[in-house]
């Protein structure tokens, strides 16, 4: 047998409408139907992923979304009662009136919020997966989320005291905790290489971050403004000048990091004994996709207002009100306010509907169409894994969407 | 449920269709046949493997579509809620033979059990929600606002004063003597208050009968109402009442507030259209619960410091009664509680019966300065 190609089979129409009709349904229901919408498009996009011509199956329902969102506003009341309240209390007390100490106090309550952050995206993740199966076998994570929380704000701790040096080891230590923590049915998966390796595709992106560092040591070299003589300042343009032009160039590198990153640990997962993986998706492509998918979306959207002033004169004129061109430059209050209620709610749905189609859509169908399966026989030694979500109460992270709400 | 399966045509299409099971065990395909046996409650699909012959039966009432398929090129069954194994039937006659036996056959996931369960926690959700923001945000912002550096705060203050009044289209009125009136009756109005923030004063041009305070210590007087005062008493006992605002820095922990009230209700909806409606829901019910203390404080502030002063604290009273004669005091945020708290109306009552009106201490202003304060704007 060999490696399976995976087909995207679904069409930017059908999600189109899909989109279009949910959202309406959403703003019809003031915001309750999005847990549905939310579980709909994912049905839609996993069944269209299809590794050797099966598709996904998206098992999660909008009933444990909901769940998870009441779940998590009562974490969220906890979270803040016992971190803010208790914690301003004693930074009150503690600091005796020293504003020094208390903002020092108050980011270190504000830092308490990152490994629940971090825990909340390893959850999210664990979710999906334990929500996913394809040819009706699960996949699924271990539970795990507080050793990813502290891992993630080591590695981000050591990524910002480096300044950037060590974001390559974050990238490739972080995923590998996540990868070795996720299964197939009861065959795990692993993730060989090591950080060293992404730390050539990370160049270009190190480089940008070293220029600013070098523009920031430059900068704080140079005397106050009243000090200043015409060359410093001189000087000082050229520094924000070049700060303006690496910003873009940056960004670009970043993505490219990201992509090339992904792509470079994809090709080095295997699952259970000697299954492999090729996942090859482009920077170029997919940052074409953001560019293009954006400016269509934004330029589409701008067209709403006009739309929705038109349609409402033109309902007015139809009911047998005289309108002139006065009616468009001084457009009386409550028609105004109907006007933009209308305009909102509808940017609000076609946003989403047209970041779908022309940018989601996309560039799930690159990243799925460059997946390959190698060794497919080897699928026989595997079977179902346990089910996770129902029975124990203990679980209730995964049963509930918890990560996944905000 | 009435199954149409005595149809013999569907049989007969049936015995000769295959479709791919899924057992929901090994991650492989089988090659089924299918036929449909039984009648009624009992009929029920059975799949054979053309290899092993191994078969299985999956009732039909019981059978569930998996909804949302990217492209409609297959027919995807489970048979049961929770259950694991899927069908997949390609073959267009046998899919349609399969619709057509089951007509009404309803999508997976649909569980009308879990509801009892969405509402308790729900209610659960909305009782923390409401503890967050009407006792945990307020508390907090009291707390914070006593703590945060006054420079800061009146640096706030006065870049909040030049939005705000930029927004509202009003023009701050400069006049020399007319100021000088403002800064002697703040004076009158504040003997012996230890303010934590050196008041500024402001009279902006403005058509709406109104006054308010704001961070830093920052007051503004709208022309307007110095117009609709009959005497300057009156337009010291609103003046007193914004000190009061100041006083206990309302505007500060209002400020604090609405931005945590904003940060929680955005990440709890977490999109544009929750935002802006629940928002706005609950900063309206937010503020007209507690700016009913906030105003109840102010007030007790304004009298007393009337009565230091040797003004008559019903002047208040009359304010409220001239706004409301004019049918403008639906606007304020000053003095709004009025409506709703009738005791406060009462002490009002009682504070004029109790006082004749006269002023003790000496007029706020002299005519010429209470001239030039109400020709400020012209």
């Amino acid at each position: 047998m060999s490696a399976l190609k995976t087909d995207f089979a679904g069409e930017k129409g059908d999600l189109f409408a899909l989109a279009l009709k949910t959202g309406f349904l959403t703003i019809l229901t003031f915001g309750l139907y999005r847990f549905w919408a939310k579980t709909r498009l994912r049905r839609w996009y996993w069944s269209a992923i299809r590794p050797g011509g099966l598709g996904l199956e998206y098992l999660g329902s909008a009933h444990e979304k909901i769940m998870g969102f009441f779940v998590a506003i009562i974490v969220l009341a906890l979270y803040l009662s016992v971190f803010n309240l208790v914690g301003l209390e004693l930074v009150l007390a503690a600091a005796n009136d020293t504003i020094g100490l208390q903002s020092f106090g108050l980011a270190a309550l504000i830092l308490v919020g990152f490994p629940l952050f971090f825990m909340a995206r390893y959850r999210s993740r664990r979710y999906l997966l334990s929500r996913t199966t394809w040819l009706g076998v699960r996949l699924g994570m271990d539970a795990g989320a507080w050793g990813y929380a502290w891992r993630a704000c080591l590695y981000w701790a050591l990524t910002i005291l480096s300044l950037g040096l060590f974001w390559p080891l974050k990238t490739f230590q972080l995923e590998k905790y996540v990868t070795n923590h996720s299964w197939y049915g009861t065959a795990q998966f692993k993730q060989h290489g090591n950080p060293l390796m992404l730390y050539g595709l990370a160049v270009p992106f190190l480089a940008c971050i070293g220029g600013y560092v070098y523009l920031a040591y430059v900068a704080i070299q140079l005397p106050t403004t009243e000090e200043a003589t015409l060359q410093d300042l001189e000087l000082m343009g050229w520094l924000s000048l070049g700060a303006f032009c690496l910003f873009p160039v940056t960004l670009l590198a970043g993505a490219y990091f990201r992509v090339a990153s992904i792509r470079a640990m994809a090709g080095l997962k295997e699952l259970g004994d000697g299954m492999e993986f090729d996942l090859n998706p482009r920077t170029r492509k997919l940052l074409k996709i953001r560019i293009f998918g954006s400016l269509i979306t934004a330029i589409s959207l701008s067209f709403v207002s006009s739309v929705v002033i038109g349609l409402i004169a033109g309902v007015m004129m139809l009911l047998g009100y005289e309108l002139d061109i006065n009616f468009l430059f001084n457009t009386p209050p409550h028609i105004a306010m109907l006007a933009g209620t209308i305009t909102g709610l509808l940017t609000y749905v076609l946003w989403g509907v047209f970041w779908h189609a022309f940018v989601t859509f996309p560039s799930t169908r690159h990243i799925a169409e460059t997946l390959v399966i190698d060794e497919p026989m080897l699928l026989q030694r595997i079977r179902q894994r346990q089910d996770q979500s129902s029975g124990r109460m203990g679980i209730l992270s995964e049963a509930l969407d918890v990560g996944g709400a905000f | 449920m009435q199954e149409s399966i005595r149809n013999p045509e569907f049989a007969a299409k049936l015995a000769l269709a295959f479709g791919e099971l899924l057992d929901g065990i090994r991650p492989a395909l089988q090659r089924v046949s299918m036929r449909m046996v039984g009648e009624g409650r009992q009929a029920a699909l059975e799949l054979r493997n053309t290899q092993t012959h191994e078969v299985q039966h999956w009732p039909l009432r019981k059978m569930r579509l998996v909804p949302d398929q990217a492209r409609n090129d297959a027919l995807v069954i489970a048979p049961g809620d929770g259950e694991a194994a899927r069908l997949v039937v390609r073959d267009r006659d046998a899919a349609l033979a399969i619709v057509q036996a089951v007509p009404k056959m309803p999508n997976l996931g649909r569980n009308a059990r879990a509801w009892p369960a969405i509402i308790g926690l729900g209610m659960a959700a909305a009782a923390c929600l409401a503890g967050i923001l009407f006792v945990l945000i307020p508390h907090m912002a009291n707390r914070g606002a006593a703590h945060i550096p006054v420079e800061a705060e009146i640096e706030f203050g006065q870049s909040a004063y030049t939005q705000f009044t930029s927004a509202m289209g009003a023009r701050e009125c400069v006049d020399p003597i007319g100021e000088a009136a403002v800064v002697r009756m703040t004076a009158r109005v504040t003997q012996g208050v230890d303010l934590y923030v050196p008041l500024d004063v402001h009279v902006v041009d403005h058509p709406m009968i109104n006054a308010f305070a704001l961070p830093g210590g920052q007051v503004v007087l709208h022309s307007a109402l110095i117009e609709a005062a009959h005497s300057p008493e009156e337009v010291a006992a609103v003046l007193a009442h914004e000190i009061g605002h100041v006083y206990h820095r309302h505007s500060t922990s209002a400020a604090m507030r609405d931005m945590a009230t904003f940060g929680v209700v955005g990440l709890v909806f977490g999109d544009y259209l929750g935002t802006s409606i629940m928002g706005a829901v609950a900063n309206m019910a937010i503020s007209s619960s507690h700016s009913r203390d906030a105003e109840l404080a102010a007030d007790e502030f304004a009298h007393h410091q009337l009565e230091e002063a040797g003004l008559p604290p019903s002047a208040l009273g009359d304010m409220f009664h001239r706004m409301q004669e004019n049918g403008l005091g639906q606007d304020l945020g000053f003095m709004q509680h009025l409506s709703t708290h009738p005791e406060m109306a009462d002490r009002i009552a009682h504070a004029e019966a109790a006082s004749t009106g006269a002023v003790f201490g000496g007029p706020v202003l002299t005519e010429a300065e209470w001239q030039a304060m109400r020709n400020m704007c012209n």
